[in-house]
């Protein structure tokens, strides 16, 4: 009996050691699996930000199409207005090339007046 | 002979209007902050989105961070950070302003030179006077700033719970780096 309880107890301390390790270390989001929250083109998103507009936005998964306007070591820019930012920048994308990007909406950007993403890839 | 003058005078007012709008900026700065408390979880972040703008006639330099772009190596501090310290949703940015002293871009070489940048901070609602030391120097034609410094919470109204107050340090350091191009 005694053994039995010390068993119980053992194994509810191992089982919130495990909730609270996950809770703790949990992973954080994987911004390319979630489905966008809204697919925009980069004057749209820009509007939104500029008629500040865009509290549901900041933190969320979006599309956004656009012609590459800018491309630089980690990052491209939309039309002069988005600028995504990527771990591993695909190679074979030009400046004029039309795309359309998933990303995390992270805010706007008043010194260049552009949308910023981050952990971004592109979908075709 | 007029015309000769006209062009003359056109070629000085351009060159002049050139050089007078040589702004040098980047949108991929780097800002690493530290509060770290040894034989604790590490707590630091690193955003690598930050834009800068640098006007190499006057010396004034602006950096605008978006809060959210800070990245930790544990998600759950990365919430915490954006949910209750830095409330990002209410205050997204955090800005500096201000003016390298006796700034005077031919004089930046390949070897880094120490200058100091006086300015301001603000983030979290809160703004509050800055002065560092800078090291700037060339890489082909781009101009690196580097700097590192200390800031306070408290100085930002930015209030960390007694819980948690031994493993946050009372001092964040902040390192920046920026490769500034035409």
């Amino acid at each position: 009996m005694k053994k039995k309880s010390i068993l119980v107890i053992v194994i509810g301390i191992v089982v919130l050691a495990v909730i609270g390790y996950n809770y703790l270390y949990q992973d954080h989001r994987e911004i390319s699996s979630e489905k966008p929250m809204a697919e925009l083109s980069s004057e749209s998103i820009s509007e939104i930000f500029k008629n500040d507009a865009a509290n549901d936005l900041l933190n969320a998964t979006v599309s956004v199409k656009g012609v590459i306007s800018e491309i630089d070591e980690s990052t491209l820019t939309l039309d002069g207005k988005v600028t995504c930012s990527f771990a591993d920048i695909p190679s074979d994308y030009r400046v004029g090339d039309s795309i359309n990007v998933k990303g995390r909406c992270i805010g706007y950007d008043d010194l260049f007046e552009i949308v910023k993403l981050d952990q971004c890839s592109i979908q075709n | 002979m007029k015309k000769i003058f006209f062009v003359l005078s056109m070629i000085s007012l351009l060159t002049l209007s050139t050089h007078a709008q040589e702004k040098l900026k980047t949108k991929t700065g780097e800002i690493t902050f530290e509060a770290s408390v040894p034989s604790f979880e590490e707590v630091k972040a690193t955003n690598e989105n930050v834009s800068a703008i640098l006007n190499s006639e006057t010396g004034e330099f602006a950096a605008l961070a978006l809060v959210k772009g800070f990245r930790f190596k544990v998600a759950l501090m990365e919430e915490h950070f954006n949910e209750n310290y830095m409330e990002s949703s209410t205050y997204p940015k955090a800005v500096f302003k201000g003016i390298i002293q006796n700034f005077d871009s031919s004089s930046v070489t390949n070897s880094p030179t120490e200058l100091v940048i006086n300015g301001s901070v603000t983030m979290h609602g809160e703004t509050k006077e800055l002065s560092t030391a800078v090291k700037l120097w060339k890489e082909g034609s781009t101009i690196v700033l580097s700097t590192s410094f200390v800031m306070k919470p408290g100085d930002f109204n930015i209030k960390i719970p007694a819980v948690v107050s031994n493993k946050i340090a009372e001092e964040v350091t902040v390192d920046a780096q920026f490769s500034l191009t035409k």
